[in-house]
């Protein structure tokens, strides 16, 4: 005989032993049976059946144990909240078994049990219960500190919530943004008020309901309501302009009127996440039944009255078999009424608005009997207990508004600091009829119609707010937040000790923060503390309500998830041919082709191409170009001839290099920047600055042309005569020197540019190709080339070919404070400019001497390739720069390195200590210059 | 008086008795004078006080703070303790406080459970790489344990880690730093605050400072909502409100207020025991002991004294975390808030002097200001106390701007975490 | 989320902007000290009340957006001394 994993033995499915016949205003369709297993055992339930409801049919009393003390939970409120009845579905953690719709075939488990829910072995937690009080853990496992992650890993082993695995389908989530007139969020009967009479006055309304049918509290009630019920769904329905999302939930409400909205249900998508730009937001929330603090009160067995008006009318489970009912409202009232309807047999009723009281429940693994305050025991398997109402104001706190505390209500109710465009009907803002909130939802809605500029209904006076006792605690201690296993007697004890206001409670005790988000505890929490400090609860206020207001996934959050790629027009073609691709933020580029020491030899032997279409460009136009360059770049650019070419270096206002690129003129008025591939959307940004905020009298156009040109990097001794066969621009040195710019055709491509500069060391033209015909002008290059040893090169064969040459590359030669004088850049800084970006720093960088300086080094064991990052000391610690650049030269056949050192040893021929990452020690020379190969630059003069 | 230490004999003579522990921290009337004044009860200032009574013996110390105690920056931060900084002034300076906070738990009588899980900082490209190298060697030649792991021992030590090279943004490496972890902040903040006012430290909650009284170019006092105050010295420790109080002294600081927002999740079965930071995707997770996911990412980005969360942020968080971890869509957000970090020119704070005699800083603490919440108080009691500025951080001082001295410590605070 | 009044776009969300700085008076770099000019660079009133600021429309026109915000509310109007005003939608005129 095996035991499943609730501890129960296996057999046959047993039959419901707790459903009742049907009732008018049932969920359920009979017709359609939905099998599951609970731990393990196979059940079935109805079509409409919540997860809770389809156990509690099938006489399930216990679902879960707590978090701390691991005590029995079952149904105590039987809605989204309920903490005892969160479940794990399948691999989904966390459900809210009183929430979900029961689906066929479903696999339930109850969460955090071992070895099972019945016969739990951390519940012996209870036993030390009285030493384990709130906070306990600050007190103790001080000592020996050594043995804190030992403790600590206990202590998660008793941490609530289910399990997620690494194997989790992803899900499918997606999001909407929408731009309704209003948005009510609760379906209930004021809310479908304030829907109708919105949609009427014209407005495109969306009414969002948490249950998985409208209706609120009109689904439980007697045959008015549900006529009422039907009536407004019925008008609703029919109405055009008025959305209806159902077991949806609007969860946040920001600046200005944005609104989240959760919506779930829809085929293909689990969850989909709504942006609404509402122009009005109706809040209906109705009231949550706040839970009574007493001992015993979280014995599987108490419910509250609305649970048990659920549970009777909604779901035909009967609760229990023989009740004893705390009431002090119609609804508990009204809960009577349906328990009797239900065949059980109502032992006892308490009048809570006649000073009626119980004292505690009894009861071990379930209640078995309630103690009333005159010593007087009542057998029971049943407490129901109504005593009073928790405002949900949250969404209304999001928009600013404080609530106040009424104390003949005995709840808080909105205050009247409510921006405009938020209006809130229902019971949430008082009490009345059937009738009364429906009236009072009609008059907000219209309200809010008219504030969305449909109509110009005024707001409606607030409903009135209904006496009602003021019941938090009986005499005795109970729990106050049951999901975190926090009792009255904990909270008088941290008040005691100075944890005295809501704020520091709730951080000490943890009341409140569990997954109900303190839509069950604040009200008590705050009240016991008033209580215990003898203050009254108006004066302690609630503590901050954050968003948001109900729980979201990260799924819903992250919805699709787009993160865009950028790649040139030659990328399948590098894909194709092996390409290892380069990850360089939005831009995916071929970082090699499987030998970068091949390719860079390949360059400075005879001829590569490499595709350095990210590379930043920008079209600048205007008689004022020459000013703007002048502005930006740190050296001069009024007599840049046409058909010529100059290398530039912006700095930041505080002198801090920013980027660096080549600009031509083509035209009189027409030139072309080019920036780093990072650099290109801050550098246009930077141009529009200076053009629309310094000097908007300055006539200059940037056009961006990133995407409109590929670029294609010819270099080596063979580029020319490669690049000859291609166009028909005169090529020879005389005509087309070192530092030019061209245009014409290429590869029988029209509007092509060309221009002659050096990263890599080596006589190489840079064309710019009108993008689409990029991969024709690519290929055509190596066709034509073959028999020259044309081949491609990717990002790293230029790494370590830009290296050899000694150029910098920004953001990896620099860093964020790294000025142009620290980066040998000073030659390039001309001071007796007009302002430019980098003035006047630029000129005080002579009193920082000892500003590390950037430098060429070479290890004096040329076998040795330095980890770039590698820092440079003198003596055992005392670091004196790092190594920011560093490769294996292919041409000289050693490594190459480039770096910052102290000023005192920034000279050529000076040794240095290089510490590698093993922790190894090398020396390394200073170079004349950082510049390993053909410093007087012959190649590039070709 | 009498204080009950706190031990788990204590816990059992307590439970078996049912007495009442005696009371963290007392009330008091404000007196017209003491001898420092202390501007905000977060762990810097409750720092500074415990250490200048503890280790100076001064104890005549006003902690004022306009609301309740550590509910600043201190209340709102997610909690992570490292010192794999970038300059050796930085390394120095927050290693002093991993030590400080590794003994705290004995030292103040109240576990502070700091979790040295190990600390994660991801870099998806080679730049991110370079710079995490960066931070590793100097981190070792300061003594600090730190290395950069590839994927293999990431994945080993994250199992829910995506580390393949499908990812949008695949990881190259990470630096990996055991010393690092998280603590609880509330207990920190409670134990300096307890362990102070035991040496006879007033802490005065829901105390407003309305102005600063200076005279000839020196401090006088405060002006405060419960009455006026006498101080040679008063030490600015609002980190958040740092401009506006130092405003009232007529002090101008180089700070940009911005929000750091954070969220949390409802509680799963652990699977992550370390924590991780990603700085290209901005974003960083922990997980506690109770199973919840702590997030957070960088700041907002633009100046913002409000302490409202955002849509935004919980969108952009979950498809970076997703990213990283993809199998966890399904757990949900409970709650999101946001703290206000003041932020400097060089991500370095700003501490000592002022040119207002006696009224000095504590300030420009940014997304790092937790972490350093025991040294801060260590060197500014010292400060106070001996009228000289520790050496270990004299390069904070305010004067560094106008004289181009900026501390070099952007890359290490990336998302800040 | 709060919306931002482009002056040629009307009201757009927050997000389809960048924030540049608080608008304040460059000194002349040839006639500064460093210390009036770092003061320029580092400092910034930093209240928690109406800045003049100023914003970028990288997500949209391009252009840079002046106006005043309130940083604790982020309620937002016309820069001071401007002669734009805004419609009760948000709409700038």
């Amino acid at each position: 005989m095996t035991r499943s994993r609730d501890g129960r033995r296996a057999g046959p499915a047993e039959p419901p032993s707790h459903r009742l016949p049907p009732q008018p205003g049932e969920l359920l369709d009979r017709t359609r049976p939905l099998a599951f297993t609970w731990n393990g055992r196979a059940h079935t339930g109805i079509a409409g059946d919540t997860i809770a409801s389809a156990l509690a049919a099938a006489g399930v009393r216990v679902f879960s144990r707590s978090f701390k003390y691991h005590r029995p939970r079952g149904i105590m409120t039987a809605t989204f909240l309920d903490p005892g009845v969160t479940v794990q579905v399948g691999d989904e953690p966390n459900v809210r078994g009183a929430h979900r719709r029961l689906v066929d075939g479903m696999t339930i488990e109850a969460q955090n049990v071992w070895p099972s829910l019945r016969y739990d072995v951390r519940a012996a937690n209870q036993l030390v219960a009285r030493f384990l009080t709130a906070g306990f853990y600050y007190k103790t496992f001080i000592k020996p500190r050594q043995l804190w992650p030992t403790y600590e890993k206990i202590l998660a082993r008793f941490a609530a919530g289910g399990v997620v695995s690494r194997h989790s389908s992803p899900g499918y989530y997606d999001k909407r943004y929408a731009h309704p007139d209003v948005v009510v969020a609760g379906g209930g009967p004021a809310g479908m008020g304030a829907a109708l009479l919105a949609a009427e006055a014209g407005a495109q309304v969306m009414l969002v309901e948490e249950e998985y049918e409208l209706g609120g509290s009109l689904r439980w009630g007697g045959a008015p309501e549900l006529a009422v019920l039907r009536e407004l769904r019925a008008a609703l329905e029919a109405a055009p302009n008025v959305e209806i999302l159902v077991n949806s939930v609007v969860a946040g409400r920001y600046d200005d009127d944005w609104v989240s909205i959760v919506q779930r249900g829809l085929p293909h998508v689990d969850e989909r996440l709504i942006k609404a730009r509402a122009k009005a937001l109706v809040v209906a929330p109705g009231l949550i039944e706040r839970p009574f603090v007493f001992e015993g009160n979280d014995l599987p067995g108490v419910m509250l009255g609305t649970a048990v008006r659920r549970l009777v009318n909604l779901y035909a489970v009967r609760p229990g078999r023989r009740a004893v009912v705390l009431t002090a409202n119609a609804e508990g009232d009204a809960a009577v009424t349906d328990l009797e309807r239900a065949g059980v047999e109502v032992a006892c009723v308490l009048d809570g608005r006649r000073g009626q009281e119980l004292r505690r429940a009894i009861g071990r693994g379930g209640l078995t009997s309630v103690e009333l305050a005159d010593g007087r025991r009542i057998d029971c398997d049943l407490l129901v207990v109504s005593t009073g109402w928790t405002a949900p104001t949250s969404l209304l706190n999001m928009a600013g508004g404080q609530p106040v505390y009424d104390s003949v209500a005995a709840r808080f109710r909105p205050g009247d600091d409510l921006p405009p465009s938020v209006l809130a009907t229902g019971g949430l803002t008082g009490d009345g009829s059937v009738e009364e909130l429906v009236g009072h939802g009609h008059a907000v809605g219209s309200a809010a119609a008219a504030q969305a500029g449909f109509g110009s209904a005024r707001a409606p006076e607030p409903l009135p707010m209904h006496p009602h006792p003021a019941l938090f605690r009986a005499g005795t201690h109970g729990m106050v937040d049951f999901s975190e296993d926090v009792t009255s007697k904990d909270l008088f004890s941290a008040a005691a000790e100075g944890y005295d206001s809501s704020e520091l409670v709730k951080r000490y005790t943890t009341a409140t923060m569990g997954p109900s988000q303190g839509k069950l505890e604040t009200v008590n929490t705050v009240a016991v503390l008033a209580e215990a400090t003898e203050r009254s609860v108006a004066d302690l206020g609630t503590t901050v309500w954050r968003p948001p207001y109900a729980p979201i996934t990260l799924g819903a959050l992250a919805g699709r998830i787009f993160e865009p790629v950028r790649h040139s027009p030659m990328q399948t073609w590098h894909v194709r041919h092996g390409a290892r691709p380069l990850v360089a933020s939005q831009w995916i580029r071929p970082d090699h082709y499987g030998d970068p020491q091949a390719e860079a030899r390949n360059v400075r032997e005879g001829v590569g191409i490499i595709d350095v279409t990210p590379l930043g460009k920008l079209d600048l136009r205007g008689p004022d170009v020459p000013l703007l360059l002048n502005a930006v770049y740190v050296n001069k650019w009024s007599k840049l001839a046409i058909g010529s070419v100059r290398y530039g270096v912006m700095c930041s206002e505080g002198g801090v290099v920013m980027d660096d690129g080549v600009t031509g003129r083509l035209d009189t008025e027409r030139y072309l920047m080019s920036t780093t591939s990072s650099g290109a959307a801050a550098v246009w940004e930077h141009l529009e600055g200076v053009l629309q905020t310094e000097h908007p009298e300055w006539q200059v156009h940037v056009t961006p042309l990133t995407t409109h040109y590929a670029s294609i990097n010819v270099a080596g001794p063979r580029s020319r005569a490669l690049l000859s066969r291609l166009t028909d621009v005169d090529l020879s040195p005389e005509a087309f020197p070192y530092m030019r710019v061209r245009t014409g055709r290429v590869a029988g491509v029209d509007d092509c540019l060309m221009w002659r500069i050096g990263f890599t060391g080596e006589l190489s033209y840079e064309i710019h190709v009108p993008a689409s015909y990029g991969l024709h002008v690519w290929t055509t290059l190596l066709d034509r080339g073959q028999d020259l040893g044309a081949a491609p090169f990717g990002v790293e064969a230029q790494r370590i070919l830009r290296l050899e040459k000694g150029h910098l590359v920004v953001g990896q030669d620099t860093d964020g404070m790294t000025s142009a004088i620290d980066a040998g850049l000073e030659p390039l800084v001309k001071l007796d400019k007009d302002d430019f970006v980098g003035l006047p720093e630029l000129g005080w960088a002579h009193e920082r001497p000892n500003q590390p300086r950037l430098v060429g080094l070479q290890p004096v064991d040329g076998r040795v390739v330095p980890a770039e990052a590698s820092q440079i000391v003198r003596g055992t610690k005392e670091i004196v720069g790092r190594i920011t650049s560093s490769r294996m030269s292919p041409t000289l056949g050693r490594s190459v390195c480039m770096g910052y050192v102290a000023a005192d040893l920034a000279h050529a021929g000076s040794t240095v200590t290089v510490v590698l990452p093993s922790g190894q020690r090398i020396d390394a020379t200073v170079m004349p210059s950082p510049c390993h190969v053909d410093p007087e630059g012959r190649r590039l003069h070709a | 008086m009498a204080r009950a230490r706190y031990s788990a004999l204590g816990l059992l003579g307590h439970g078996l008795s049912q007495r009442r522990w005696s009371r963290v921290w007392r009330d008091h009337d404000l007196e017209p004078s003491y001898d420092v004044v202390i501007i905000g009860a977060g762990v810097h200032g409750l720092a500074t006080a415990y250490y200048l009574a503890a280790n100076h013996g001064i104890t005549n110390v006003a902690v004022l703070d306009s609301s309740y105690l550590g509910g600043g920056g201190s209340g709102r931060n997610t909690a992570i303790v490292r010192s794999n900084y970038l300059t050796p002034e930085g390394v120095r300076f927050y290693d002093r406080s991993v030590k400080l906070y590794e003994n705290l738990a004995a030292e103040l009588n109240f576990n502070v459970m700091f979790s040295q899980h190990g600390h994660l900082t991801l870099a998806h490209d080679d730049g991110s790489l370079r710079t995490m190298r960066w931070r590793a060697e100097v981190n070792k030649l300061e003594g600090i344990d730190s290395e950069i792991i590839g994927r293999d021992e990431i994945q080993r030590l994250v199992p829910f880690m995506d580390v393949s090279a499908e990812a949008r943004y695949p990881i190259l490496g990470a630096l990996y730093h055991p010393p690092g972890g998280t603590i609880r902040h509330d207990a920190v903040n409670w134990g300096y605050a307890r362990a102070a006012d035991a040496l006879g430290v007033q802490i005065h909650q829901n105390t407003e400072v309305l102005g600063i009284d200076v005279q000839d170019g020196r401090v006088r006092g405060v002006r405060t909502n419960r009455g006026d105050v006498a101080a040679p010295v008063v030490v600015n420790c609002t980190a958040g409100w740092s401009s506006l109080v130092a405003a009232l002294a007529g002090v101008r600081l180089p700070i940009s207020t911005h929000p750091l927002q954070a969220a949390v999740t409802e509680p799963v079965k652990v699977f992550l025991n370390t924590v991780v930071v990603s700085g290209t995707l901005h974003v960083y997770v922990s997980q506690t002991a109770r199973g919840e996911l702590v997030f957070g990412a960088s700041t907002d980005p633009y100046p913002s004294y409000s302490m409202r969360g955002s849509l935004e942020f919980t969108e952009e968080l979950a498809g970076h975390i997703l990213e990283l971890m993809p199998s966890i869509a399904r757990v949900r957000v409970l709650r999101q808030w946001a703290g206000l970090c003041d932020m400097t020119p060089d991500f370095s704070p700003i501490m000592g002097i002022t040119p207002v005699e006696g009224f000095m800083l504590d300030v420009g603490w940014g997304t790092y200001g937790f972490k350093a919440g025991p040294v801060a108080g260590e060197t500014m009691a010292e400060l106070v106390a001996t009228g000289k500025t520790p050496e270990m951080i004299a390069s904070f001082d305010l004067a560094r701007f106008a004289e181009g001295r900026l501390v070099g410590e952007k890359g290490a605070a990336a998302v800040g975490h | 989320m709060f919306r931002i009044p482009c002056p040629h776009c009307g009201p757009r969300n927050r997000t389809e902007f960048r924030h540049i700085g608080e608008r304040g008076s460059r000194p002349d770099p040839r006639a500064t000290t460093p210390e009036e000019w770092r003061g320029y660079l580092y400092g910034q009133r930093n209240a928690s009340d109406w800045t003049a600021e100023t914003w970028y429309h990288v997500a949209g026109c391009r252009k840079f957006v002046t106006m005043d915000r309130h940083t604790l509310t982020n309620e937002i109007r016309p820069a001071a001394g401007s002669t734009a005003t805004v419609t009760d939608d948000g709409t700038p005129r």
